[in-house]
């Protein structure tokens, strides 16, 4: 065992000359100060005197704009940014010396942020991350600047630069996106990048009128502004969400809100921003419960349909009934598909459920007179869900409905994006014998290229034609009639409502009618019983 | 793909005040910037201007193209930047980069004749092809809706 008995002799080196602590301090390259705690300087090295102006008896309160005085005499506070009234940016720490003295120490505010390590900044911009964007939001915050803003900012189309281009041109268009913000902002604004294609703006001063508007209409026009990478030509938008964060408020909550308020700018179109308003968050925490509870709806079998009957005209008899969507909910009553649709295909659910109608649809109507048809509606999105043929023929197979008694009622809107998929998808669909119609005619853009574009079995004549009993209403529906008769698809007029309506579709052409007059909807119970009064 | 020389043009709507003197700065500015970091690039071309729009030829490798037309989108001295064309060229047509006043107003012709002649601005060079009468012609057009 070896135990250390001595230790070598210091005195036989030579200890080093330390030069004195002030001389250190006086040639420290930045700025150093010893404050009281009523804000008097009662130290200043060399460096505070050339950067600051500073001397001993100095208020520290007029070295810097919005010095956060209150902070100096709490122990152990946060660093903090403070701006000289030379505009330069340092990020000071504070120290407790005791006896109501306190240090203050201050480094150059270096691009944006004097706090941050290679760990906070993202790898391809060099933006900061996340952290290091909430710790430079909360401190802006705390320290009481009248106003700081935050820009959360969404490239439009950016994924379909990456889909169509490669991710390596990708990855530079979100470098010159963030160059553009970085040229758009101000010294001492933060841009960062919270991963992808969103990033997010802290803006420092929003002291003047409008001053957060207007750097977020330069945010969108500049992003939005053509791109030239390796010789492509590319253009993408911006969508802005602004939230100005006046005392108190969390900086979780103001990028909550800037999120919020980004939300509503794509929803009003994309390439514009949004300034959050209070009611916003009310608006979305109504829609994600409405969200939440329709995913639950899915799970307990809360859906129902209901069945409404389209009549033949030539033989007086029910050809059929359309399946239609409700949501039988456990405190609101049922819901109708109106107040739901749009949300579920704004989250993608309407495939889910759109799944389940086809589904249901076709096993309950193996219940009905054979050679009685179902018709169920279908929404754009299942189409680009590119599940909807394989949903459709195991639909056909597990209920054992022969596939000429199922029609797909589709809107104009299914064939406004992507035109040639989904006449493929239809093509697919009547192959399998499967009824193809298209629903609403008449109150869309009505394109008779449409018409062209595939053979439908059938039109069916929006109901605003049939209950508009002027003569503009009635010419409008003999056309569409004349013209579907010609082109050898069936004609249903829909919302038939009265005797007069009835008479009058009679001599257009119209092969079908539906409406309350011929039957209203009815759960599936009713049907056999519909079906036995009418005969 | 990307090497050789490349040629973009593009116009954009002027939104540099009206007022004569901060038109004549900006224009001064532009000219002396554009002249430093053109030459460093071995980019030449021609920009047209008057008061209502810029209209531009580069010429040049085309990384540096691209790297001059983002310094350009960064301007907020202009906006609405239509690009016309990006291609490859075999030649250039322009000796240099000039910068010259091309419009109606006499008054601006005169007042910005000495920047044409110091960059060695040559308006016949803007007829040779299709594309640069063009955009002539649009620039023309766009002092006029201004």
């Amino acid at each position: 065992m070896n135990v250390v008995t001595s230790f070598p002799n210091k005195s036989e080196t030579k200890a080093p000359v330390v030069p004195s602590f002030e001389r250190i301090l006086a040639l420290l390259p930045r700025p150093v100060l010893v404050v009281q705690s009523d804000g008097v300087v009662i130290y200043a090295n060399a460096c505070s005197e050339v950067l600051l102006g500073a001397v001993v008896g100095s208020d520290v309160g007029q070295l810097f704009a919005d010095f956060p005085l209150g902070l100096a005499s709490m122990p152990g506070v946060l660093p903090t940014v403070v701006v000289s009234r030379g505009g330069e940016s340092f990020d000071a720490a504070f120290a407790v010396l005791g006896e109501g003295h306190f240090l203050i120490d201050l480094r150059p505010f270096v691009d944006g942020s004097a706090t941050k390590s290679p760990n906070d900044l993202d790898e391809l911009t060099g933006l900061a991350k996340r952290n290091a964007l909430l710790s430079q939001l909360s401190i802006a915050l705390n320290v009481g600047s009248p106003s700081v803003a935050i820009h959360c900012l969404d490239l439009d189309r950016f994924k379909m630069v990456n889909d169509t281009l490669g991710h390596a041109v990708g990855d530079l268009l979100l470098k010159k996106v963030a160059d553009r913000l970085r040229a758009a902002c101000r010294k001492g604004d933060i841009v960062a990048r919270l991963g992808g294609d969103e990033f997010v703006v802290l803006q420092r001063d929003t002291k003047e009128e409008g001053a957060a508007d207007t750097l977020a209409a330069r945010i969108v026009d500049l992003v939005g502004r053509t791109y030239v990478i390796n010789g492509h030509t590319i253009n993408i938008g911006a969508s802005v969400g602004v939230a100005i964060g006046t005392n108190p408020v969390q900086a979780r909550d103001l990028l909550r809100n800037g999120d919020l308020a980004l939300y509503e700018a794509k929803k009003a179109g994309r390439g514009r921003y949004r300034v959050f308003e209070s009611g916003m968050d009310a608006l979305l925490l109504k829609r994600r419960e409405m969200e939440i509870d329709l995913r639950r709806a899915l799970a307990l079998k809360q859906f129902k349909l209901n069945y409404q009957p389209f009549f033949n005209v030539s033989t007086n008899k029910v050809d059929g009934f359309e399946a239609l969507l409700r949501w039988e909910h456990p405190i609101k009553g049922t819901i109708p598909p109106l107040s739901f649709v749009s949300l579920a295909e704004e989250n993608g659910l309407i495939v889910k459920i759109g799944e389940w109608v086809i589904r249901t649809a076709c096993i309950e109507a193996m219940s009905w007179p054979s050679e009685m048809v179902v018709a169920v509606n279908v929404s754009p999105l299942q189409f680009k869900a590119d599940t909807l043929l394989e949903t459709v023929s195991s639909a056909l197979q597990r209920s054992g409905l022969p596939a000429h008694r199922l029609e797909i009622e589709i809107t104009e809107g299914a064939l406004l994006d992507d035109t040639e998929n989904v006449i493929q998808t239809l093509n697919a669909l009547r192959d399998l014998g499967v009824k193809i119609s298209m629903d609403d005619f008449g109150t869309g853009y009505s394109s008779l290229s449409y018409l062209q574009k595939f053979p439908f079995n059938k039109i069916k004549i929006d109901r605003s034609f049939v209950a508009g009993n002027d003569a503009d209403s009635e010419a409008i529906l003999r056309s569409i009639a004349s013209l579907g008769t010609s082109l050898g698809m069936a004609i249903t007029a829909e919302g038939v409502e009265t005797a007069e309506q009835l008479a009058r579709i009679r001599g257009e052409r119209c092969t079908h009618v539906q409406g309350y007059l011929t039957g209203r909807p009815m759960g599936k119970d009713q049907i056999p019983a519909f079906l036995e009064q009418i005969v | 793909m990307t090497d050789g020389m490349y040629r973009l043009v593009y116009y954009s709507r002027n939104h540099i005040a009206s007022d004569e003197a901060m038109f004549a700065s900006n224009v001064e500015e532009i000219l002396a910037k554009s002249r430093v970091n053109n030459q460093r690039d071995g980019i030449t071309g021609a920009l047209l201007f008057n008061t209502g729009c810029f209209a531009q030829v580069l010429e040049g490798p085309l990384d540096k193209i691209e790297a001059a037309f983002e310094r350009i989108q960064q301007d907020e001295r202009h906006g609405d930047v239509s690009l016309l064309a990006l291609d490859r060229i075999h030649q250039r047509s322009f000796p240099n980069w000039a910068m010259g006043f091309i419009g109606a107003s006499d008054i601006h012709a005169k007042r910005f004749a000495a920047i044409g002649s110091s960059s060695g601005f040559d308006a016949s060079r803007l007829s040779g092809d299709e594309i640069h009468s063009l955009l002539k012609e649009l620039a023309i057009e766009e002092e006029a809706a201004a």
